[in-house]
């Protein structure tokens, strides 16, 4: 030892001192780097039977405390040396068990650094026992863990905030490393370590479970999967979806699968809804589209489809159905082409989608594969460039239309027929009376004349010529009626009229019924047609009859009467004076329904044949024409009374004429053409104008007739049919006055229709004689028809 | 954690986590005497949660039937010790403890004395340790057998005077290479709790106060 001392040179060793200082300064320094970069554990040994702390320099670096005391031992409370204070009763506790029996040693803990921080260390560390199981000693290691710590912090927080639940099965292991947040994932109460089986058995049976029990051969990504659990705690139904990877053990065993579990329920549901309404869009486009598809396939309406250059790009099958054409066909033709010449307009305005445009609807037909036609009624809509049109088929309602109008012609046409059956048969009834008359009394004349009686025969020729001159009338009064012919109106000694009527009445009536008349002396004239007057007496008078098949009274009165605003009260007629024809019967009488209808045309309660029904409708009409009225008074079962109201003659000067003297007027040889393609009638005239002192000059036709009024010879009257054939009777008259202007003209006619026109007709110095006419009507006329001329 | 009235602060749970450690410790030291192989045992979690809670726990771990071994205790603080295994790991447990050579139907007919005295071993250890550390004295009744699942291994459903809470203690054991995972769960009542809570606190106060702390004869 003293040697030792010998060899040291304290001045030497004073001078080194600071040198040697700075040099361990750097080596600690030198050394506190290097640990730091080997990241190395510091170990220490806890010597229980003295009471002695012994550890490494590193030990001592990372607790901030001189490493060559630690060599050689300290008081175990050195072990303390450096911990965070918020950690040393944590760390002491642990020591505690430790010393007490506890086997095993495993904290982490905070160490204060000379530059302030801190750093995080983990402690690892058992007990040595003795023979008798008692702990002698308390050994163990520090490792530097701040990076880790930083790292797992990150981790930590970031799996918190992203709800990231971690864990760790080595496959063949029964249970899992869990982080907190896996277990509260999965409503677990938190721990580390779970039961493989606690954790696969909250999974939906039907979902992959979270723990594949199976490792793979190697390391690689496991499969990402989504399933359902129930949560342990709430039993609510969550999705989470598992990420992760195998990698190898770090033990050497066969792969660990490290993986992280989230939550996706939220997306999942979202994902759901939105697949949910997905799906009900899809259904409902579906359920439209298959509605409209249904209209399509199965309308009775032709349904096409047509673009914007009028091409048809789409038919429904009921194009095939009902004009049996191949729709395939049809695709891509124009839609005009369709139809009919006739159409094809109409069709165009359709396919432009003019018509839709305008909300119209057309009509037209199309033609049928088989010949045919069928009509539609057609309707448009327009969207963008498409056009959709609309056939409903309207041929049967057209054809029903056709047969109802046919229908209603034919019903007409029977109606009219039926009018006519009742005029003819009333025509005939009231004829054959007259005939009666005309026959008869050429019957008697025929008898007398045999028996060479000549005194008495003017009575019966004037009574046949009577009878067929009202015959005559007849025809003149269907015109009347049916023509509005104006009347003649002239002042008429009603009285007298009625008296010459007496005989013919008294035939007509039979011996059943007995006529009375009642005519007053000083009664008024009155102003009216005598030929319509006397049909209207006669016809009331058959009326009455008829009311009486089984005989009885007719009374035919004749009287004055004045009216006036207040006693007349019947507003149909004015105050006045009127002389009042009367013809009442006993008979039947009439209900009042019938009297209500009775002056209706066509009214009559008589079989069809035996009267017109026009009898009282036509008394009506000449009575208002006459400035008059009819009065029907009627009681059923006891009589009818029909009452003629007719205006009396207020001008003196204008009284009625005697019946005139038969004088036909003659001729002095004027020369007449007569122009007739009847050759019975051209010989009647021809004798008529013969026997009457005129030169006849005959023409059968216009073509005949022209030569002669172009010729110089003399024509002083042209009688001319009306109905010729090639010129008729006016166009003849026209040519004739280019040549003739002054030329009269008398025109005779068969034909009804041609009185009605007589004025429209008839230029200045014509005139017109209806056929059949007498003897003296026709002299009459000419005679006229030559005075105009004269004049 | 949530115990209505008591709760435990972190540094007591450290200390009955740590308590519990010496506990099972020492019972696995004996049980490496009674098997002659090398076993783990340890706690890494306590929990104080109710009855009930307790019940609805163990059901959501473990489906399964479970088999638990029962141990009444009394003393300072007084309650029942359960030491919980699935049913299905008892016959490791069993087997683990008696040895692979033992016949299936000695398996049967020994499981439940086997179970009965690996209970003992560890809950007797467990609680007589903690006893000693609190420096108290405790007296244990002699270990029953009991099968059923959680909610009548904890006797939910049944009135008691006091509602109890359930000292709640996760344990991994290791014997032979098998894992068996297994509970111990400590029911007492809020006196007896309360009574804990306050003698942890001495026992914090103690090991803090001296690094060289230790299981003192007393």
């Amino acid at each position: 030892m003293p040697t030792q001392q010998d060899s040291l040179d304290p001045t030497s060793l004073g001078s080194d001192l600071p040198e040697l200082q700075r040099q361990l300064a750097d080596a600690q320094r030198r050394l506190l780097l290097t640990l730091e970069a080997a990241g190395a554990a510091g170990a220490w040994r806890w010597d229980m039977g003295t009471q002695r702390l012994t550890a490494d320099a590193r030990f001592a670096v990372m607790t901030g405390q001189d490493p060559l005391e630690l060599a050689e031992g300290v008081p175990t409370s050195r072990f303390f040396n450096g911990i965070h204070p918020g950690d040393v009763a944590r760390v002491r506790i642990a020591v505690a068990g430790i010393l007490a029996g506890a086997a095993v040693f495993s904290k982490d803990y905070r160490l204060l650094r000379e530059d302030g921080g801190v750093r995080w260390i983990h402690a690892d560390g058992g007990t040595i026992l003795d023979d008798d199981d008692q702990p002698i000693e308390f050994i163990g290691t520090l490792v530097d863990v701040t990076d880790r710590k930083r790292t797992e912090d990150h981790l930590r927080i970031a799996q918190t905030a992203g709800q990231v639940g971690t864990f760790e099965h080595a496959a063949g292991y029964g249970t899992v490393s869990v982080s907190h947040q896996f277990c509260s994932l999965l409503g677990l109460h938190p721990t580390s370590a779970l039961p493989v089986r606690t954790i696969n058995l909250l999974v939906h049976p039907e979902d992959p479970q979270v723990i594949d029990r199976t490792a793979p051969a190697e390391a690689r990504p496991g499969r990402n999967i989504e399933f359902r659990i129930t949560r342990a705690d709430t039993g609510e139904m969550r999705w989470l979806a598992r990420r992760g990877e195998y990698v190898p053990d770090l033990e050497g065993r066969g792969f660990r699968y490290i993986g992280v579990i989230y939550d996706i329920t939220e997306s999942k549901r979202i994902e759901e809804r939105l697949r949910l309404l997905n799906e009900a869009l899809s259904e409902s486009v579906r359920e439209r589209t298959r509605e409209r598809d249904q209209v399509w396939q199965n309308s009775r309406d032709l349904l096409t489809i047509i673009g914007a250059n009028g091409l048809i790009r789409d038919l429904n099958p009921a194009w095939t159905s009902i004009l049996g054409y191949k729709t395939s066909e049809l695709v891509g033709r124009p839609f005009a082409d369709l139809a009919t010449d006739a159409d094809r307009d109409a069709a165009r305005m359709l396919a432009s989608g003019e018509a839709g445009a305008r909300r119209e609807t057309i009509e037209f037909a199309l033609p049928v594969a088989d010949g045919s036609r069928r009509w539609f009624s057609w309707s448009a809509t327009v969207d963008g460039d498409l056009t959709f049109a609309y056939g409903r088929d309207i041929t049967a309602e057209r054809q029903q239309a056709e047969i109802l109008r046919e229908t209603e012609d034919q019903l007409r046409q029977s109606q009219k027929m039926e009018a006519v059956g009742q005029l003819t048969g009333g025509i005939a009834h009231d004829f054959n009376n007259m005939l009666t008359g005309v026959i008869g009394s050429l019957d008697v004349m025929k008898r007398r004349i045999a028996d060479r009686r000549y005194d008495d025969l003017g009575r019966f020729m004037d009574a046949a010529v009577t009878s067929a001159e009202r015959a005559a009338a007849l025809t003149h009064r269907l015109l009347a009626f049916s023509r509005r012919q104006s009347l003649d109106p002239k002042p008429t000694d009603v009285v007298q009229l009625i008296a010459s009527m007496r005989d013919l009445l008294g035939r007509t009536l039979g011996e059943q019924i007995t006529l009375e008349t009642i005519l007053t002396d000083h009664c008024w004239q009155a102003v009216t047609d005598a030929n319509q007057l006397e049909s209207a007496v006669l016809n009331l008078v058959i009326n009455a009859r008829d009311a009486m098949p089984d005989g009885g009274r007719l009374t035919i009165s004749v009287a004055n009467e004045s009216l006036s605003n207040r006693s007349g009260g019947n507003d149909e007629l004015t105050s006045g004076d009127y002389v009042v024809v009367s013809v009442a019967d006993n008979g039947e009488g009439m209900p009042q329904e019938v009297i209500e209808k009775a002056f209706d045309p066509f009214f009559t309660t008589k079989p069809i044949g035996q009267g017109t029904g026009l009898g009282l409708s036509m008394i009506y009409g000449f009575a208002r024409q006459s400035g008059g009225h009819v009065k029907l008074a009627s009681v059923l079962g006891e009589g009818t009374s029909v009452s003629l109201y007719l205006p009396r003659n207020t001008d003196p000067e204008r009284a009625a004429e005697p019946a005139p003297t038969v004088s036909t007027p003659r001729g002095r040889g004027e020369s007449v053409l007569i122009v007739e393609d009847d050759a019975a009638v051209r010989l009647l005239v021809v004798a008529v104008l013969e026997e009457l002192g005129y030169i006849a000059i005959e023409a059968p036709d216009g073509h005949h007739a022209l030569p002669i009024l172009q010729s110089g010879a003399r024509v002083d009257l042209l009688i001319s049919d009306v109905g010729l054939p090639g010129l008729n009777g006016r166009q003849l008259a026209d040519m004739a006055r280019l040549w003739r202007p002054e030329l009269p003209v008398l025109f005779i006619t068969g034909y009804a229709a041609m009185a009605a026109t007589r004025a429209d007709f008839l230029s200045p110095g014509m005139d017109m004689i209806l056929k059949p006419f007498v003897v003296g009507d026709l002299a009459s006329k000419i005679r006229t028809a030559l005075g105009v001329t004269l004049e | 954690m949530n115990s209505g009235q008591i709760t435990l602060d972190e540094l007591e749970r450290d200390a009955l986590t740590e308590l519990v450690n010496i506990g099972v410790s020492r019972a696995a030291v004996s049980l490496r005497k009674m098997v002659g192989k090398p076993v783990l045992l340890s706690v890494p979690a306590v929990d104080i949660v109710t009855q009930n809670a307790a019940a609805a726990l163990i059901g959501q771990r473990e489906s399964d039937d479970l088999v638990a071994i029962r141990q009444e205790f009394g003393g300072a603080f007084a309650g029942q010790a359960l030491l919980i295994f699935p049913e299905s790991n008892s016959v490791d447990l069993v087997l683990a403890i008696l040895g692979n050579d033992v016949e299936a139907a000695d398996v049967t007919s020994l499981r439940d004395e086997a179970l009965a005295e690996t209970g003992n071993v560890i809950l007797n250890g467990c609680l007589s340790t903690i006893a000693n550390l609190l420096r108290q004295s405790l007296q244990m009744s002699l270990p029953k057998v009991i099968y059923g699942d959680g909610n009548f291994i904890f006797d939910v459903g049944v009135e008691r005077e006091n509602s109890g809470l359930v000292l709640f203690l996760y344990i991994d054991f290791s014997v032979q290479d098998r894992d068996i995972r297994g509970y111990i769960a400590m029911i007492m009542d809020l006196p007896s709790l309360a009574t804990l809570k306050h003698l942890l606190g001495d026992f914090i106060a103690r090991v803090t106060a001296d690094s060289n702390w230790t299981l003192a004869p007393h």
